[in-house]
């Protein structure tokens, strides 16, 4: 809550010294960018998990005329991902051009060493140390804010001290942004107004229940009282009250008792929908105390009227117009592109991947979504491409990602999921988005000149998810975990049954192993040295030797023991083997919870249906130049010293890459 | 009342003409400062000046009264009770004027609130068009319709609310121009005008009512006849604020803060006593 003091003081500030200024903007203050005029600039495209496989065989089929272009014209490589190919730790690669030994991103989820409750690797967030109390209300007087927990300094940092201007939009793992003068909006990992990665609220008169594995959503069970329905809004927490209450914002929905329509009203805004319809970006404020109120922004749609009322509405994004979070350098950088081209998604991956899962929105509808994040981000893209004389511009697309984790199902006709009556309608749904990437790849490549060195990029490819491997049950039945009340093995949550006194290791996160280590984990029993080394070898070599039954593959390919892959100072964050998955496999939905399941193995039955927790070699991500590429393997920490190679900048000792040219 | 609504109407548009393509603050310091001048004008016209002057005068005496005699319980007391006395005189002095400018200013705020109290819809913009009916009419049983000339779409079936009569939809400004919606009930027809142009001051009239209040607070359009069965029309437009350094004021804030102002900086060259 430090930061909406501040915001509050930065607005008087800004209204004191500009006064005068008849119908004011709100000014820039703050210097923005290097000044630089670079003789190459440098353009990044990053498509979030574009396989090169699919890549392939699509230009093969000639859909992709702009990749074919490309690749003859310059050059196009499988990029080498990172361990493991989760997309925080691969953009943090690429950020830092150092592997997750230099940044300290291993994972999505790191663990508490005090509780062995998972928590986000990539952000942490602290309370005010100082507080002032009248009665039931709690005012903030020092510290409080959001830190950024990736290690190393960000590529765009070393250009501006190179003066080097950059404007770097979206990048996942930079929420919130490094500190610095360039232009940088965050990407994922930036939550919503609640503090979530996205939190969704659904109304409907129907009983709903969602997979809690899951999450992501919010089912609110309301009533249509003559043609009336009235409902709340949930948004942050109020810190400000002792109790810590919800706030929230009551809202009004009015039906014709015929017509497929509906009115919707809350605080001053009213709008109609039809049935189907989305209401574009809504603003909606949260009152926390009379002086202290944060805005968010959000989309209704109106699933349905009759037989059933069902209304979904986004998570709730922090307003770019007034973030109450940081989003963005300067901090002015969200307030000018909202003048310029309206509300925008600021939600780290905006699309609502929960909602199609817990079936709140079809195929059709999420796509729907999907296309409007898509379109929005290619009015930025042309924004910031029209005025980018000299540097970098890094532009990320994350629908490239979010289709393939949504619709792998309907590519591969071996998954529990796959529909074959969804197969006529989006069986092509990844295609199109590849097709679709061509698009906007053909558009940049009609209008980028000799003077800009294009890189497109993905941070990592694609593979079915067909099966779970449950991790933590693997170690229960080895006898490396140990519960204190084995009957009550499948309602264990969070490890709120687990033995700490006679556990020897425990799976935390997407891919992660740890051992329970004496003197690092608060319960640990196993000794530094020789016997946690040993027993890490031991347990690395037994899951490269696990066989799925059902299918008589190895569900691990790779098991890596962490020293032995990473470099850099801040191995202490790593796990100590890194699972890398077989084609097909994934850890289960239960086991990063710390549940036990019963069985080692389970079908995937969500449609998050392809996914990149694989042993690195199995899903390299993509790399197309347009100048011929050296490098016959490159990585994604290669191209961070790549970009500082063409501005004739001397890499940093800490940074792992070399240049690929 | 048309006729007068009209007349004034044209007027406001005249003073207004040269500032429809400026900022909106350009045309409301021009108008601030005309009204300055015309509260002077009309305070000079229908003020007892000498009055006023010599009120003023007098108590000024009784504060220097009161300073020079502070330690004097009875002349003090005596000289508040004289400064209570001649404030009174005072306030009666100004009630004449400001009784006589009443009537003109709320004829002035309301043509004003046409121009700055409502954001004219831009070309891709929405709004919601509201309708109430007569008590007497049932919106089910009227077959209410909505007809928008080609500039405009209709893009909602009509969302009828039994309890109060009321009957929306949701329009969509197609291209600019001053456009007229057509409500179409029991065989009678109500235009309704709808603004939409870029242009940054633009007179916009919200409502059409048949109530007479009403036709004096949104002189923009004629009274609705009183035998149709509609109550009013009214276009939800978003509200206008006037931009001060990031924060959005309503029009009638730096309306009266202008006003006041030229009038006390005008009041020594036009030697007017206030």
């Amino acid at each position: 809550m430090n930061s909406l003091k501040r915001r509050e003081f930065l607005k008087w500030g800004i209204v004191a010294s500009s006064l005068f200024a008849v119908g004011g903007r709100t000014p820039h203050f703050t210097r923005i960018t290097g000044k630089a005029d670079t003789r190459t600039k440098i353009l990044v495209l990053g498509f979030d998990g574009l396989d090169p496989r699919l890549l392939e065989m699509w230009m093969e089929a000639d859909k992709l005329p702009a990749f074919r272009r490309l690749r003859s014209q310059g050059d196009f490589r499988p990029l080498q991902t990172s361990v493991p190919p989760q997309s925080p730790v691969a953009w943090a690669n690429f950020i830092t051009g150092t592997d997750p030994g230099g940044h300290g991103i291993f994972d999505f989820m790191n663990r508490d060493l005090e509780t062995y409750i998972p928590v986000f690797s990539g952000t942490a967030t602290e309370e005010a140390k100082t507080t002032l109390r009248f009665g039931d209300l709690v005012l903030p007087l020092r510290g409080g804010k959001v830190r950024n927990l990736i290690k190393g300094r960000a590529f765009w940092q070393i250009l501006e001290d190179h003066d080097i201007p950059a404007t770097v939009f979206k990048m996942p793992s930079n929420y919130p942004p490094v500190p610095t003068k360039q232009r940088t909006l965050s990407g994922m990992g930036t939550p919503d107004i609640k503090g979530y990665y996205g939190l969704f609220n659904y109304y409907t008169d129907q009983p709903f229940r969602i997979n809690e594995d899951i999450g992501g959503g919010r089912i609110h069970q309301v009533s249509v009282d003559k043609n009336t329905v009235e409902a709340r809004l949930p948004g942050p927490t109020n810190t400000f009250k002792k109790d810590r209450p919800e706030s929230t914002v009551d809202f009004k929905v009015v039906i014709d008792p015929v017509n497929p329509v509906a009115k919707i009203s809350y605080q001053d805004q009213e709008f109609i929908l039809k049935e189907k319809e989305w209401s574009g970006w809504k603003r909606v404020r949260f009152h926390l105390l009379p002086t202290q109120s944060v805005s968010g922004i959000c989309m209704f749609y109106l699933k349905e009227i009759r037989p059933h009322f069902k209304l979904y509405v986004t998570p709730i994004n922090i307003d770019p117009a007034s973030a109450a979070l940081p989003i963005s350098t300067p901090e002015s950088y969200a307030q000018e592109l909202e003048k310029k081209l309206g509300p925008f998604f600021t939600k780290g991956l905006p699309a609502d991947t929960s909602a199609l899962d817990h079936d709140v929105l079809d195929e059709a509808e999420f796509l729907e979504q999907d296309d409007m994040i898509f379109r929005e981000g290619e009015r930025m893209f042309e924004h910031e491409f029209n005025r980018f004389d000299s540097g970098l511009l890094f532009y990320y697309v994350s629908s490239t990602d979010q289709r393939q984790h949504m619709f792998w199902r309907l590519l591969d006709q071996s998954h529990p999921m796959h529909d074959p009556g969804l197969v006529s309608t989006y069986g092509r749904t990844i295609e199109n988005i590849y097709v679709e990437a061509d698009r906007f790849l053909d558009s940049v490549l009609q209008r980028i000149g000799k003077d800009t060195l294009l890189l497109v990029m993905s941070d990592h490819g694609f593979n079915p998810f067909r099966r779970g491997f449950n991790l933590n049950t693997w170690l229960f039945e080895n006898g490396y975990h140990k519960l204190r009340n084995p009957w009550r093995q499948e309602d264990t949550s969070l490890f709120d049954n687990t033995d700490w006194s006679r556990t020897k290791a425990y799976g935390v996160g997407l891919n992660g192993l740890y051992i329970n280590q004496k003197g690092r984990e608060r319960q640990g029993i196993v000794n530094t040295g020789a016997d946690s080394e040993n027993l890490i070898r031991e347990i690395a070599n037994k899951l490269e030797q696990v066989v799925d039954p059902k299918t008589g593959e190895r569900a691990i390919l790779r098991a890596f023991v962490a020293k032995d892959v990473y470099r850099g100072r801040h191995l202490d964050l790593a796990p100590d083997i890194v699972l890398g998955f077989n084609y097909g496999y994934r850890i289960s939905w239960g086991s990063p919870l710390g549940k036990f399941p019963r069985q080692v193995f389970e079908d995937n039955t969500e449609k998050w249906s392809g996914d990149h927790m694989s042993a690195p070699e199995v899903i390299p991500g993509i790399l197309f130049t347009n100048r011929k590429v050296r490098a016959e393997s490159p990585a994604l920490y290669d191209l961070t010293a790549t970009i500082l190679d063409v501005f004739g900048i001397a890499k940093p000792e800490e940074m792992t890459g070399r240049s690929i040219f | 009342m048309w006729t007068f609504n009209s007349l004034i109407g044209r007027m406001f548009a005249l003073i207004f003409f040269p500032f429809r393509s400026l900022h909106p603050w350009f045309a409301m310091v021009f108008i601030s400062f005309l009204t300055g001048l015309l509260m002077l004008f009309v305070f000079r016209l229908t003020s007892n000046q000498k009055g006023i002057r010599q009120v003023k005068d007098k108590i000024k005496a009784h504060l220097l009264e009161l300073r020079l005699f502070k330690d004097s319980l009875p002349v003090t007391l005596k000289a508040q009770g004289q400064i209570l006395k001649h404030n009174l005189k005072y306030i009666s002095y100004s009630a004449k004027p400001m009784l006589v400018m009443i009537i003109p200013l709320l004829v002035i705020l309301a043509q004003l609130n046409l121009w700055f109290g409502y954001e004219a819809l831009r070309a891709g913009d929405t709004a919601l068009v509201k309708v109430v009916l007569k008590k007497s009419v049932a919106p089910f049983e009227a077959d209410v319709e909505l007809e928008a000339p080609p500039g405009l779409a209709v893009e909602t079936p009509p969302l009828r609310l039994v309890e109060t009569g009321e009957v929306y939809w949701r329009i969509r400004a197609k291209k600019e121009g001053v456009h007229e919606l057509r409500v179409k009930l029991a065989g009678q027809n109500v235009t309704k005008t709808v603004i939409v142009t870029a242009k940054p001051l633009a007179r916009v009239c919200p409502m059409k009512s048949a109530s007479l209040l009403d036709g004096l607070l949104f002189p923009g359009e004629k009274l609705i006849p009183s035998r149709t069965p509609l109550t009013f029309v009214e276009i939800i437009y978003p509200a206008k604020r006037l931009n001060l350094a990031g924060l959005g004021l309503h029009w009638l804030i730096p309306y009266l803060v202008l006003s006041v102002l030229f009038g006390f900086i005008f009041k020594r060259p036009f030697r007017v006593e206030i």
